[in-house]
């Protein structure tokens, strides 16, 4: 049996390996190219046009162009957003009633794990990464990513991360999902006591986790190497815009908190399989939520900077004029970016740790408030008395600024020592980064995904879904989150299936607010989709009349110069161009199909 | 960007290695955890032979077969320290040194047997 | 040198860090004065570490920051952030000012209250007299910054 089984495995993973071979054996035969170096620049140009990419799935499927790599990116992003949403959709229905009535609790807290982590390292990374990868080689005039294969390779992990991640989830003999909460606190994670922890599921998801840690990581460096080096002649440093900023901001944080993150995992899988005892031995649960947080509240700085860039790049665009104090948001962002190390422990104030350095951190979480607030100011200054325009990106961006607010607020109540000891472990929590990573960091992702939507599909989507998209999640947000900031102050704790009845109401109001955004998010897919495949095609290079107010970016004058050459090639920009117009020499390369 | 049109053309747009790159991390790394020998040496040679080839296809390398070699020291050290330290776990430190063998014994035999330019494996 | 990148609106610009680290360092001094959970060899250096790294650190990159920026101010063109790829676009310090991308489309141009376009160089001029503070427009800092240099 054993060996069977064995032999079984080894002739399966060799025949996969056959497979494998003969398909890239095919494929490299197929594109007529030799692998060996150096005919790169000779001798193959005019046979380009076809070789440059393949079509059909193997285009996608071995692309190294960075706009490709950010759609995949996207494409990723939205389908984890949807996964992540409609689990949080069955909890909210399960929290209708105080009871368990829907699902089991151990249910509830299978998808309350995987929603966080869904949501955080599935969605979050990775639609900004879209945004990063499309945008920030156009924006600094680089050609490509310094080093477009290992962006491929940063790609490629994500989706063998997301099937570990999710892998309790499907029908395996004897996986369950993990059910750690997305801190995934010692011992619980070590499987220790009497609990179903030490499961498979388990260390396939931290398994998951670390792969898409390391996907992030390999990201970053490609970032931080292509700011630092491919930038054009005449973008430097005083020229970088605000998008490109955070983007290198964010990349030397998730440098130094994502390998933490990752041999902490490993750690800790070796405490589950190994017998070593990091995490389970005297101190061990304290020494996890230390490393956790190192990491941990980076991570959230990881998520909000490039969002944040976003929004300092759309609201001057409608607000008719350019952002104002621009180097304050600049050298603000790098603030975060180094205070964002010195608070992890706000997360763990009411571990009985001691009081002097709870007090310090307390201090620098104050102090990291200042540089957020500054943003805030510059945005609402922007749009004083400017010319704004409420198209829907705009409507995004502000309620981006709206909801941070509150969202900030809350957290700096929480920065406090007495405030947290009432509040920690509570709803108020819930509702504190809900404000954040949905009411601003999802609604920043919305804006660039409408702002930039002719960039990337060369259509228009329609404005008018668009604003019920907005107008739902701005209604829906702010009913769901606000009723969890008051269910906080009521002491109803965060992560419990069931509740006392004297919080149903609340409960169930936000289970409304979570409705509505469900409906708004099924507009947004239609909306999408729909004008991605027959949208009204953009003829001009400036769809938002950014020329007119001098407001005019290097990426639409990128989409500017497609659009003319897609033209005077007499080429319909909608078909396979890569395809059809082989022998150009002056045809840039990346002029890639739209859809 | 498009400042010389033209320029960005002379780069690939395609490449099949990464995809099999991040393909052979977590099967070698499923096979290690869960001790599944076939599993984690498959991962590992899809892992090593596909960055032998990208090496290569970006001009880092004229043949992959020193690349093969190059791969399969570090993890021979690796499954070596698994094997014989304190790590204690020789199974899966067996999988990993059979791995880098296989990857070593291609990359010879492709010096001596090879033309110049067939698939890795 | 050093002096010379850090000018007056540069240093004008960098305040925006000094706050927060004002606020680390009014803690330093608060807790060495009250020490209100006493004073422990261990623990005490810990709690002024945890000050005193993010302050260092902070601050160093503030610097470095600043000096990157200010100078490629003077070593090079400034154009509007994002728009130095743009073809034909004019630097902020050339009198077209950045509305000039496109000649032809501002034929049209906008009624933009406050400091619009068509004045934004116009300020900049008055900033680089030194009235820095009030202007509303953070990049006309730019301009003057390039003015000086
Ligand atoms: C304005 C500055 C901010 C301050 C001072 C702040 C403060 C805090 C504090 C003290 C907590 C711990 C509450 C507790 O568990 O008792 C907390 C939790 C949290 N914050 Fe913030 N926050 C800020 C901004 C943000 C941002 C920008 C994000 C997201 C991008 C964020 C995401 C989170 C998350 C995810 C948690 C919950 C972690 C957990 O226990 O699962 N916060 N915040
Ligand atoms: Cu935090």
């Amino acid at each position: 049996m054993e060996v069977n089984g064995q032999l079984a495995l080894t002739v399966l993973m060799g025949l996969f390996l056959v497979a494998v071979a003969a398909w890239l054996a095919r494929v490299e035969n197929w594109r007529s190219y030799t692998p060996v170096a150096g005919g790169g620049a000779f001798g193959q140009k005019d046979s380009y046009g076809s070789e440059e990419k393949p079509s059909g799935v193997i285009r996608w499927l071995t692309t190294v162009d960075h706009k490709d790599i950010g759609i995949l990116y996207g494409a990723y992003g939205l389908i984890a957003f949807a996964v992540g949403g409609l689990m949080v959709v069955v909890m909210r229905i399960e929290l209708i009633d105080p009871g368990m009535s829907l699902i089991s609790n151990t249910f509830y807290n299978s998808l309350l794990t995987s929603h966080g982590i869904t949501m955080l390292f599935l969605f979050g990374t990775p639609i900004i990464a879209a945004f990063s990868n499309y945008l920030v080689p156009l924006l600094i005039g680089a050609d490509d990513m310094a080093f477009p294969r290992i962006n491929a390779i940063a790609f490629w992990l994500l989706p063998p991360a997301a099937l570990l991640i999710w892998a309790g989830f499907f029908p395996l003999p004897d996986v369950i999902p993990a059910q750690t909460a997305w801190t995934m606190y010692t011992p619980l994670s070590t499987g220790a006591g009497a609990g179903n922890q030490a499961n498979a599921g388990v260390d396939l998801m931290l398994l998951g986790l670390h792969l898409s840690g390391v996907s992030a990581t390999m990201g970053a460096i490609n970032f931080i190497a292509t700011i630092f080096t491919e930038r054009g002649d005449d973008v430097s440093w005083a020229n970088l815009d605000i998008f490109s900023w955070t983007i290198l901001t964010q990349s030397g944080l998730i440098l130094f908190a994502f390998p933490l993150l990752g041999s902490a995992i490993v750690m800790l899988l070796f405490d589950r399989n190994f017998g070593t005892a990091f995490f389970s031995g005297e101190g061990g649960a304290i020494l996890w939520q230390h490393l956790f947080w190192f990491f941990g509240h980076p991570e959230v700085y990881i998520l909000v900077l490039p969002p944040m860039g976003i929004v300092s790049y759309v609201i001057p665009r409608f607000s008719g004029r350019r952002l104002f104090g621009f180097k304050f948001v600049v050298y603000s962002t790098l603030a975060i970016g180094v205070l964002s190390f010195g608070v992890w422990a706000h997360h763990m104030f009411a571990t009985g740790m001691d009081p002097r350095l709870r007090a310090s951190f307390m201090a620098v979480s104050l102090a990291i408030a200042i540089p957020s607030a500054v943003k805030t100011f510059n945005w609402i200054t922007t749009m004083w008395n400017g010319r704004v325009r409420l198209t829907t990106p705009m409507l995004f961006s502000v309620g981006f600024v709206s909801n941070f607010i509150i969202g900030g607020v809350t957290g700096v109540f929480l920065a406090s020592i007495p405030v947290d000891l009432v509040l920690h472990d509570t709803y108020y929590v819930v509702g504190h980064f809900h404000y954040v990573v949905m009411g601003a960091i999802a609604f920043a992702g919305f804006s660039g995904l409408y702002y930039w939507f002719p960039l990337y599909t060369g259509r228009m989507y329609q404005k008018t879904l668009g604003k019920a998209h907005f107008w739902l999640s701005m209604i829906g947000t702010n009913i769901t989150f606000f009723a969890m900031i008051l269910l906080g102050y009521g002491g109803m704790p965060r992560r419990y299936a069931t509740f006392l009845p004297q919080f149903a109401t609340l409960h169930q109001l936000a289970t409304v607010g979570a409705l509505l955004l469900l409906v708004g998010q099924i507009i947004f897919v239609w909306n999408f989709v729909q004008s991605w495949l027959e949208g009204p095609e953009i003829e001009d290079g400036d769809p938002w009349n950014l020329r007119q107010s001098g407001l005019y970016t290097a990426e639409w004058d990128w989409f500017d110069q497609k659009q003319q050459t897609a033209i005077a090639d007499g080429g319909d920009p909608d078909d396979e161009t890569a395809l059809t117009d082989g022998g150009h020499v002056d045809e840039p390369a990346d002029d890639r199909s739209d859809a | 960007m498009d400042a010389e049109p033209g320029l960005s053309e002379q780069y690939r747009m395609a490449s099949p290695w990464p995809l099999f790159i991040a393909l052979g991390i977590p099967i070698a790394e499923l096979g290690i955890l869960f001790s599944l020998f076939p599993i984690a040496v498959g991962g590992l040679l899809l892992f090593g032979g596909s960055v032998a080839g990208m090496a290569t296809e970006s001009g880092y390398a004229k043949t992959p077969w020193r690349g093969l070699i190059g791969v399969a020291a570090p993890l021979a050290v690796l499954g070596l320290a698994f094997m014989f330290t304190r790590i204690g776990l020789p199974n899966r430190g067996l999988a990993i040194v059979a791995a880098a063998v296989i990857l070593v014994a291609a990359g010879v035999a492709g010096m001596l047997f090879s033309p110049d330019r067939e698939p890795t494996y | 040198m050093a002096n010379k990148i850090f000018d007056r609106d540069t240093l004008l610009d960098l305040t925006v860090n000094v706050v927060p680290l004002f606020i680390i360092a009014f803690f330093v001094v608060a807790f060495a004065v009250l020490s209100p959970f006493g004073i422990d060899p261990l623990a005490s250096s810990i709690q002024f570490g945890l000050l005193a790294v993010p302050f260092v650190l902070l601050a160093i990159l503030t610097y470095f920051a600043g000096r990157a920026v200010a100078g490629s101010e003077q070593s090079g063109e400034v154009y509007l952030p994002g728009q130095a790829g743009v073809r034909g676009a004019k630097p902020l310090e050339e009198d077209h000012g950045p509305a000039a991308i496109d000649p032809e489309s501002t034929d049209d141009a906008p009624e933009v209250e406050g400091d619009g376009e068509d004045d934004a160089d116009g300020d900049a001029e008055d900033d680089a007299d030194g009235d820095a503070e009030d202007d509303a427009d953070g990049d006309a800092e730019d301009d003057a910054d390039t003015k000086d240099a």
